[in-house]
């Protein structure tokens, strides 16, 4: 086959410098799969969280009637709007953990396992259905309880009494984050097991799907609504009616929104290794002006050379694509598995839209060309005049602007170090493409910390704010002076305070209280709660307004996740709820933070009284132990238990700081880890650059490096100089990065706080991070300087003289 | 050999006078704009290249002789003036337009040679081929290694520019100012960089190729080899100081 001889140029030319070439490849692989990474893992999620919600057939909607008999499951299945009617229940009890603490457990009563066609479960070992007097529980539950299959764990129903259960089996259910993430057990059972742990086994919940309405929440509103009024109407109780979002997952939209970020991220650090090409070629173009000048006196035009170097590059991002994409792919299905394990779902399928893959090799090819292509024009489009005469420097020579001018008259530094400071300015665009690339590089690495810093002291802040080691829900009301007496004599308690709780949900004009909430109570939901007066537990710091006026009953403050549920209201405005079944007016006295805290409405003891109709009782207290430690904390749970026993008083659910901990660390640790591993990659791809634009700069002033020994410099002279403005480049760019982490870190921050807490993230500065990323910089810019230096050293002044 | 200098006029009538201009400049004038104000480069120069001249351009350093040799390429434009090859003029050619004419019709060659280090001497000569669409790529390996041949270099084909002398790489490179046949051949100071006796080879050669009916033009400092040419022009300021025509006698 005849090749055309530009081709055996360019080829060689590459070869020539292949340790750079190899660099470029390097940096749009990384690039390429990051972005395949993040984007298969997006469309792998995206698509099975939603299908494995779905295949789950999640209720449109669960009524709590307190009742449900077969007649009126038949009766609402007649009705046309209503696709499917089940009964059962959801009961929150508590289970003996391995640490011997209590945690809250939610029991899912089925009457039929082999007829389950709402909120399905699906078989995963052992029994199925449980066998008589035992339980299955989630998958992620046995891990969490650390038992196995046909261990005996301890429960304990509302009704109080402490039952040894067996686990027969276990199940999947994808409509439920995992246990541990949210320190919560899930088992399954019939009402007759339930019957046998002494809790009635009556049907509480109607469980409906509305017909045709899988994504249409405004149908299924307005479907769960009117079936409720026509029940109430029928002399049912409508309790309350549980609507959770449609057809989504209820970590769906974290998911995406954190997936997003992500892209967002891939596709910056694409962009940055394109960046980084058009620096390298430029670097490249910059060595071969005068032969660029001599194809063009010989006869070759714009778009032959332009073809030439633009198929270069679209062969070295092809070699990326070829590493980068199968490599992403693997890693974005490894990832999509981890992160379907971390939201208790399965991958049952890896593949990806048939277009995702072209695009992504295309992105590859031509995102890095395109960027290649203002070097590349640049160079040859300059006349052949011109490109004859060229030097080394650029057209407009040092001194012709106000910075030259500026480093011209620095004076009292070492001779060396003025010249490298010069120097890192003489090829201006590709010293701002470098300080760019670093810049941003720096920026992700230091905003990823500081956002993980922001994260550490938000929710060490908030623990501190809290103040308690330990929430105590009782299974009924008690008077409150007894109960804080019993309280306090207990071993390890050192301050206890009432914290009354009961539902409440916005008041609607028909009465009906409608939640969008999941089956698991945990999302969705809002707490109404008697507050201490001031100098209590839980230090509130205000968001905005202030504290509830002495003695005023109906004012109230609202937590800012409360905020986020109730629409966005502010101090001043009045709210309408319903709490106990009875609907008044409060007014917003204020917002405070609470971090990790459900969406809560906050009260005064005396509000707390008239709203729920008691008189100086306390379902829920708050105690501070002499001793933080996790075993402390249990041995006191387990103390003030005891006492409360000798008390005829149970505990329904008890939840502890380390509990609290464990969640808030389950649910973000994999962004963060993620977050450093992004930045990690935009490094790499940074001192690539950095170490190309070097090696750049220190060939085309080979001539000059010659010039310098012939008048007496010495080899350690010239290292000294090229490592001086190498690492000059490096703490410029960590300046810029400083500056560009600020904006960066607050939009993170403001992401997954909103997120996470439904508050933005506070920016903190990580001077850990400054500190790496100072220390990686300086040491990478003189490494990255060093292999030029020592090769600019050991020419020969005859080759340096000789060098075109 | 005998070598008579002439007045401008006296040669009228001889057959290279009378055949066509290949290069005909009118009236050319090229300036600069430098940081200490305008810089006139050339001016009012009128020159014609013809079939079979051989033009010597003379004069001092910054006389202008490489801004004229720029200008005849078309590696630079006139400021004001014409530059006319076959009836066209090039001065309003764009890039491209300049370069395939360039490519077609003048064959450049460089004092420091310019060959592209990373591509064999052959393969040099057959880069000019290549962009210019000369001859079916099959063919050109061929007709390369005819040039090199014909400047007996054939050995060192394969070879990379590097691993030849000076005087080597300048035959390479007036091999590969040869590749697409031009009519026009324009070197600027060829011998700059060559000692005497491989100077005197290459003048020679390009002697030969303005015999084979080519027109040769190129710049010199040496004014004792202004015996091989057919024309002298003396430049001096941007100015023509003077032209005559060169008798050769054996």
């Amino acid at each position: 086959m005849n090749i055309a001889t530009r081709w055996y140029k360019l080829f060689r030319d590459f070869r020539a410098i292949g340790g750079r070439i190899t660099m470029m490849v390097a940096a749009i692989a990384v690039g390429v799969f990051s972005v395949t990474t993040i984007v298969s893992t997006y469309a792998i999620l995206t698509r099975e969280i939603s299908r494995n919600y779905l295949e789950t057939n999640p209720a449109s909607a669960l009524i709590d009637l307190g009742e449900v008999n077969p007649s009126l499951v038949d009766q609402v299945r007649s009705r046309p709007d209503i696709g499917e009617v089940e009964a059962g229940s959801i009961i929150t009890a508590r289970v003996k953990l391995k640490n011997d603490e209590w945690g809250r457990l939610l029991l899912f009563v089925v009457p039929d396992f082999g007829n389950l066609t709402i909120n399905k479960v699906f078989p995963q070992a052992g029994a199925y259905p449980p066998r008589d007097q035992t339980i299955l529980v989630e998958r992620e539950t046995l891990a969490f309880l650390g038992s196995s299959i046909g261990d005996a764990i301890t429960m304990q129903t509302p009704s109080g009494q402490n039952t040894q259960v067996v686990i027969s089996g276990t199940v999947h259910d994808p409509a439920l984050a995992p246990s541990w993430k949210e320190q919560t057990a899930y088992a399954y059972l019939t009402p007759d097991t339930l019957a046998a742990l002494g809790h009635n086994p009556v049907p509480e919940l109607l469980k409906v799907v509305v017909k045709g309405a899988v994504f249409d929440q405004g149908k299924v509103d307005s479907v769960a609504t009117r079936l409720g009024l026509e029940l109430r109407a029928q002399g049912l109780s409508a309790h309350q009616i549980q609507v959770p979002p449609t057809g989504k997952h209820p970590h769906q939209s974290q998911m995406t929104a954190v997936l997003a970020m992500f892209i967002v991220f891939a596709f910056l650090a694409l962009v940055l290794s394109a960046v980084l090409t058009a620096s390298m070629v430029d670097g490249l173009l910059a060595q071969q002006v005068r032969q660029i000048a001599v194809m063009k006196a010989i006869g070759a035009r714009y778009g032959q050379i332009t073809g030439l170097y633009l198929t270069g590059i679209l062969a070295i991002s092809t070699a990326a694509v070829l590493i980068g994409v199968p490599l992403g792919l693997l890693c974005g299905r490894s990832f999509a598995q981890v992160i379907a394990q971390l939201l208790n779902f399965n991958i049952a399928s890896s593949r990806l839209p048939s277009w995702l893959i072209p695009a992504l090799a295309g992105g590859g090819m031509f995102i890095p060309a395109a960027f290649a292509l203002t070097p590349i024009s640049r160079a040859t489009r300059r006349t052949v005049r011109e490109s004859l005469n060229d030097y080394g420097v650029s057209s407009k020579e040092f001194g012709t602007y106000g910075l030259d001018v500026v480093l011209s008259k620095l004076g009292g530094l070492d001779r060396t170090l003025i010249l490298a400071l010069r120097n890192a300015f003489r090829r201006r665009s590709r010293m701002i493409l470098t300080l760019s690339l670093l810049g941003i590089a720096g920026a992700m690495f230091m905003a990823s910390l500081n956002v993980k810093t922001a994260w550490e002291y938000f929710v060490a802040s908030s623990a501190k704010d809290r103040g308690y080691d330990l929430e105590l829900r009782l299974d009924h009301s008690v008077p409150t002076v007894s109960l804080l007496a019993a309280i306090s004599g207990a071993e390890g308690v050192g301050k206890v305070e009432p914290w009354s709780l009961a539902k409440a949900s916005v008041a609607r004009p028909d009465g009906l209280t409608v939640m969008r909430t999941y089956p698991d109570g945990g999302h969705g939901n809002l707490e109404f709660r008697s507050m201490p007066e001031p100098g209590s537990l839980d230090h509130l710091v205000f968001l905005e307004g202030r504290p509830p006026a002495q003695g005023e009953i109906d004012e109230v403050l609202l937590n800012q996740s409360a905020r986020t549920l109730l629409g966005d209201p502010h101090a001043g405005d009045v709210l309408r709820l319903t709490v106990e079944g009875h609907s008044a007016s409060y007014r917003i006295a204020g917002i405070v933070r609470q971090i990790v805290t459900p969406p809560a409405v906050f009260v005064s003891g005396s509000g707390f009284s008239a709203a729920t109709r008691t008189s100086s009782q306390t379902n829920a207290v708050r105690i501070s132990t002499t001793c933080h430690t996790p075993e402390a904390i249990a041995a006191t749970s387990a103390a003030v238990e005891a006492r409360l026993l000798d008390y005829d008083i149970h505990i329904a659910l008890s939840i502890s700081e380390t509990q609290v901990g464990g969640a808030v660390g389950g649910h973000v640790k994999i962004l963060i880890v993620s977050l450093i591993v992004m930045s990690m990659l935009m490094a790499t791809v940074g001192l690539l650059g950095l170490a190309s634009a070097l090696g750049s700069n220190v060939a085309e002033r080979t001539r000059e490096f010659g010039i310098m020994r012939t008048i007496g410099g010495t080899s350690s002279v010239v290292i000294r100089n090229v490592l001086a403005e190498g690492v000059f480049t490096g703490l410029v760019s960590i300046a810029l990065s400083i500056v560009l982490a600020l904006p960066l870190a607050i939009g993170i921050g403001k992401l997954v706080g909103t997120l996470s807490f439904g508050l933005p993230l506070p920016f903190m500065q990580s001077w850990t991070a400054l500190g790496l990323w100072s220390a990686f910089i300086v040491f990478g810019t003189a490494g990255a300087s060093l292999v030029p230096a020592l090769r600019a050293s050991r020419l020969t002044i005859r080759q340096t003289l000789a060098y075109t | 050999m005998h070598t008579q200098i002439r007045n401008d006029h006296a040669l009228a009538g001889q057959p290279n006078a009378i055949s066509p201009s290949l290069l005909c400049l009118r009236h050319v004038s090229k300036s600069y704009d430098t940081p200490t104000g305008q810089f006139l480069a050339l001016t009012d120069i009128d020159l014609d290249l013809r079939a079979g001249d051989f033009l010597a351009i003379v004069g001092k350093s910054g006389s202008g002789k490489s801004t004229l040799v720029n200008v005849m390429t078309g590696i630079d434009t006139p400021t004001r003036g014409s530059v006319a090859a076959v009836g066209k003029n090039i001065e309003k050619f764009g890039e491209d337009r300049l370069a395939t004419w360039r490519g077609r019709n003048v064959g450049v060659v460089f004092q420091f040679f310019q060959l592209l280090p990373t591509l064999t001497v052959v393969e040099n000569i057959m880069l000019p081929m290549d962009f210019c669409h000369f001859l079916p790529t099959s063919k050109r390996r061929g007709r390369a290694m005819e040039l090199l041949e014909k400047l007996s270099i054939g050995r060192y084909a394969d070879n990379l520019p590097a691993d030849l002398s000076g005087g080597q790489q300048q035959r390479a490179a007036i091999a590969r100012a040869l590749a697409n046949d031009p009519p026009i051949i324009v070197a600027d100071e060829p011998t700059g960089n060559l000692d005497s006796r491989t100077s005197d080879e290459v003048i020679e050669l390009f002697a030969g190729l303005a015999v084979e009916g080519k027109a040769v033009a190129m710049v010199t400092h040496e004014r004792d080899l202004s015996r091989h040419f057919t024309r002298v022009v003396e430049l001096s300021d941007g100015r023509i100081l003077s032209q005559s025509e060169v008798s050769v006698r054996s």
